[in-house]
């Protein structure tokens, strides 16, 4: 009895308290890597207006070199969160090699105008889990508890 | 999203205004009336002001056309498309809907021309003109404008690259408005064509800002009506049960000789949770397709899919007839069928005795704030990266190798990716919250059907 | 009525300003050249002809409207500038001579890259007009079409620093840069094979040789030059690692797009070379690569290099394409 009296006052706090808890989740340390730190390669392809591969996986401490390859016209490659850019000509291959210090799930752009679309051509570098992805599950799930709280009263 | 009946800091702004207060103020929990503000009422009371954001936004949207059509055809370095397309429309998602739902639409300068034709003036009115017809019945609501949103999105890859496209459905816009100013009476284009305006009324309903009558005892008195006879929108301020018509133009508070009219600051989502208030269907199926846009959108222009990209701006080719049945197909079966079928087994559960069309109507309402952060998040995404072309071309608007800035101008690129994901993790927590306080009738199957777009919409931008 | 006429006149002053400013621009743009540069599948070079009378200064205003793109002088130590998409590169060119010259791109911007290509002609009277020498090829009357299979390869890949050892064995005629220039190395080893004085040497030790005498008509600084101009114009197709398998060679290699306009040949691949099969390679002689090289065509996608390139550059990127046949390094 006591609990539910206790969650029924919660409950009346509930807005104030689910934004600290909202906060807390995503500002909450995420768990470090485990994995140990290898050398990996990939080679990609820009054409307009993708990389393929689009997605690379890779775990936090990695040494990463990109080889990039444009196969119609000059593409570049920066990656958001990271200080970085190559650019290459179709034939000329262009190497770019980087630790991979931050975890999480990065977009990365091409930086050489190829077209009407070049504003939108993007891949996906996944370092490690993607924290974010699973903080903004939680915190999905927390509201939709709170509007099921809501709708059953 | 918290949903205070009083707002603190509000309260504070109007406190030295309290012995001013009637008891009009007394009637509106959580309102502030903005018009008893000393130093903001003549901004508002004024035609000045207004006009003279008007004149220069009318200015901006003419240079933006012309930018279009004669400037470079490389989009990034052409005014119109970073002003229409980046600069505009995140300040239209991320300020003006957001707080101040219509607002755009008293500053627009697309009906301006036809308008100031309509009444024969700009300050004042003349001489009239054109024919001045009523609306047809049948269109008095926002199908059209439903559709015309389809229609954006079935050929926005191209619209949103190509400064020539840009410019010449700029072109259209202002001359269909125009067109229709001069058949139709007052703003038919903008209450029952404009896309833009069809999406900003819905979202409009969210947004703490809203005009109102504040005694209907004095309107009901008041024989002459002049608010109605001089609202372009051809509304009646008493009517108002939400603010989703209204284009806050401010017409009929400088008409009423009672200053019985008042732009309340007030709670988001009031309109939402007000138990008079109605949705019919189209605007319900309006709603489902800004979902469905926002979706396609998130997918096509900051998903790492290329071949997406490529159907969608290949526009003839069959790779886009898949992209385009594809979008119609999520927005006009797997969204309505789904949000029906969620409604339906919702209604089942709680065994309330409404039919199911007004159910499907009252329980889009949710959709409001769930589209609206997922659109808000969706701009952060996908004009923030971008925002550093902005001064590249205030610098150089035609792409001629002009540079009014200076160099330092066009090598200025903020790194927004780390804050902005977080942003959005918050903005779709936010939608999904506020949806579920706005679902009615203990109806918790609509509350999954939010919970799977707002997930989906993650995925897409923070996954 | 004030108000109203003051509203309609900053309406209108507005309206004339945003119509005007852009319209003044467009007008002042038009005066003085501004080439636009396209993909040539949508138009290439625009305009692609230009006349300028000899010595005088010609600025040209240059921008891109798709992709990025680059202009260059054929035959000309003029560097080449980047033309970038919606930005404006100024050039200041001042030709001395009457003539016609090749304006070109030099960034790889679709598989049609060469195509885009126009000219400058420069008029004015010739004050000693030169003699221009045919290229050697057409001097030795070369059929540039007539490939044919080398008879004999290498069971490896012939070293010149193992050949320098055997050095002493070759005839002064051989050495001659006139030789190089007009044999095969399958013509070389043959000729040197019949030579009484390296009969004791193995068939591996005479092509070790032939790659020395190669090496010795090539020098460091052709390589280098080679290598550069190969990378920047070759290697899209034939390429990084002259096998032939650039990232345009599936395009050249598909029948009946509209990617290669020339015709297929018998059993004439389309595909470009492969420089690295000593089969197809060293049965050529250097004026016979000079004559692809130079003409371009043979059924395939080659484009015709002879008037971009300088006599120098033709022979420094021929050295360079033996570097796929022959271990080229010198003493340390």
């Amino acid at each position: 009895m006591k609990m539910i009296r206790w969650l029924q006052r919660a409950v009346q706090f509930s807005l104030p308290s689910l934004a600290v808890l909202a906060l807390v989740v995503i500002f909450i340390p995420s768990p470090a890597a485990a994995a140990i730190p290898t050398d990996r390669t990939f080679h990609i392809e820009a054409r307009r207006f993708e990389y393929a591969p689009a997605t690379l996986t890779i775990n936090p401490g990695d040494r990463v070199t990109l080889e990039l390859t444009a196969t119609d016209v000059v593409h570049g490659l920066s990656i958001d969160g990271y200080n970085l850019e190559v650019t290459a000509d179709p034939g000329q291959t262009a190497r770019l090699t980087f630790v991979a210090s931050r975890q999480g799930s990065f977009r990365f752009r091409c930086t050489v105008t190829c077209g009407n679309m070049h504003p939108f051509m993007i891949g996906k570098l996944e370092v490690g889990r993607n924290t974010l992805l699973w903080k903004g599950i939680t915190l999905l799930g927390l509201a939709l508890a709170a509007g099921m709280w809501r709708l059953r009263k | 999203m918290s949903l205070p009946q009083e707002i603190p800091w509000l309260e504070k702004a109007s406190s030295a205004e309290r012995g001013a207060a009637t008891r009009q103020d007394r009637a509106a929990p959580g309102r502030v009336n903005l018009l008893r503000i000393s130093w903001l009422r003549p901004l508002l009371v004024s035609r000045w002001p207004q006009f003279l954001v008007r004149a220069v936004t009318l200015a901006g949207f003419v240079f933006a056309i012309t930018a279009g059509l004669l400037g470079s055809q490389v989009g990034s370095h052409n005014f119109a498309i970073i002003f229409v397309w980046i600069a505009w429309w995140t300040a239209l998602k991320l300020v003006f809907i957001p707080f101040g739902g219509r607002s755009w639409c008293s500053v627009c300068p697309i009906p301006l021309p036809g308008e100031w034709l309509q009444q024969g003036g700009i300050l004042e009115k003349g001489r009239r003109f054109g024919l001045n017809l009523r609306w047809p019945k049948r269109l008095r609501n926002s199908w059209l404008q439903s559709n015309g949103f389809l229609l954006i999105g079935l050929f926005s890859a191209l619209t949103l690259t190509d400064p020539r496209v840009t410019g010449w459905v700029l072109l259209a816009l202002f001359a269909l408005a125009i067109g229709l100013s001069l058949i139709f009476e007052r703003r038919a284009f903008c209450s029952y064509i404009c896309p833009i305006g069809g999406f900003t009324g819905i979202y409009a309903r969210t947004a703490p800002v809203e005009l109102r009558v504040l005694d209907n005892a004095i309107c009901a008195a008041h024989i002459e009506k002049t608010c109605f006879q001089s609202c372009p929108w051809g509304l009646y301020p008493v009517a108002f049960r939400d603010s989703s018509a209204c284009g806050l133009c401010m017409e009929c508070l400088r008409a009423c000789p009672k200053d019985n009219i008042a732009v309340n600051l007030r709670p988001f989502g009031s309109d939402l949770t007000q138990p008079g208030s109605r949705t019919r269907l189209d605007a319900a199926f309006l709603t489902l397709v800004m979902l469905g846009s926002a979706i396609t959108f998130a997918a096509v222009f900051t998903g790492p899919w290329g071949s997406l990209k490529s159907a969608a701006f290949a526009i003839g080719s069959l790779a886009w007839l898949g992209y385009a049945v594809g979008f119609l197909a999520l927005n006009l079966l797997a969204l309505p069928g789904l949000f029906t079928l969620t409604v339906w087994v919702g209604h089942k559960l709680s065994g309330a005795k409404l039919p199911l069309r007004q159910m499907i109507a009252e329980q889009s309402q949710a959709l409001l704030p769930l589209g609206l952060m997922a659109w808000i998040a969706f701009t952060v995404s996908f004009a923030l990266p971008k925002l550093s072309y902005i001064l590249g071309v205030v610098s150089d608007p035609f792409g001629w190798g002009r540079s009014l800035l200076g160099a330092a101008a066009t090598r200025w690129s903020p790194d927004v990716s780390g804050f902005s994901s977080i942003l959005q993790v918050i903005l779709l927590f936010t939608g999904l919250l506020w949806a579920g306080r706005v679902i009615r009738q203990r109806s918790w199957p609509v509350l999954v059907f939010c919970l799977g777009y707002s997930l989906t919409m993650l995925w897409l931008l923070v996954g | 009525m004030r108000k109203e006429w003051i509203a309609r006149v900053i309406v209108i002053f507005l309206l004339a300003a945003a119509i005007g400013i852009p319209a003044v621009g467009w007008w002042k743009r038009s005066q003085g050249i501004v080439i636009h540069a396209r993909m040539a599948e949508t138009g290439g070079w625009t305009p692609e002809n230009l006349t300028v009378a000899v010595g005088q200064p010609l600025h040209l205003r240059l921008t891109s409207d798709d992709v990025t793109h680059s202009f260059a002088i054929g035959q000309s130590d003029q560097p080449a500038v980047e033309v970038k998409p919606g930005e404006m590169t100024e050039v200041t060119l001042t030709l001395d001579h009457p003539g016609k010259y090749t304006f070109y791109c030099t960034r790889w911007c679709s598989v049609n890259h060469w195509r885009m290509r126009g000219i400058i002609e420069v008029t004015g009277q010739q004050t000693t007009p030169e003699a221009v020498e045919p290229p050697l090829y057409i001097l030795l009357g070369l059929d540039i079409d007539g490939d044919h299979d080398a008879e004999v390869v290498p069971a490896q890949m012939p070293s010149a620093l193992r050949g320098a050892q055997f050095q002493n064995m070759v005839a002064a005629v051989y050495r001659s840069r006139e030789y190089y220039q007009t044999h095969s190395p399958v013509e070389l080893w043959q000729a040197l094979r019949s030579e009484p004085a390296s009969q004791p040497l193995a068939d591996q030790d005479v092509w070790d040789l032939v790659a020395w005498i190669w090496q010795s008509n090539i020098t460091p600084q052709e390589l280098s030059v080679g290598q550069q101009l190969y990378t920047a114009n070759c290697s899209a197709c034939h390429g990084e690692t002259g096998s032939g398998n650039g990232v345009f060679a599936d395009l050249l290699a598909q029948p009946d797009t509209e990617n290669h306009s020339v015709r297929q040949t018998g059993q004439m691949t389309i595909r470009p070379a492969d420089f690295t099969d000593p089969v197809h390679i060293l049965s050529a002689s250097p004026a016979h690569l000079q004559g692809k090289l130079l003409r371009g065509g043979m059924g395939t996608g080659m484009p015709y290099w002879g008037p971009i390139f300088t006599e120098d550059q033709t022979w420094a990127l021929i050295a360079y394409l033996w570097s796929f046949q022959f271990e080229m390094e010198k003493l340390p």
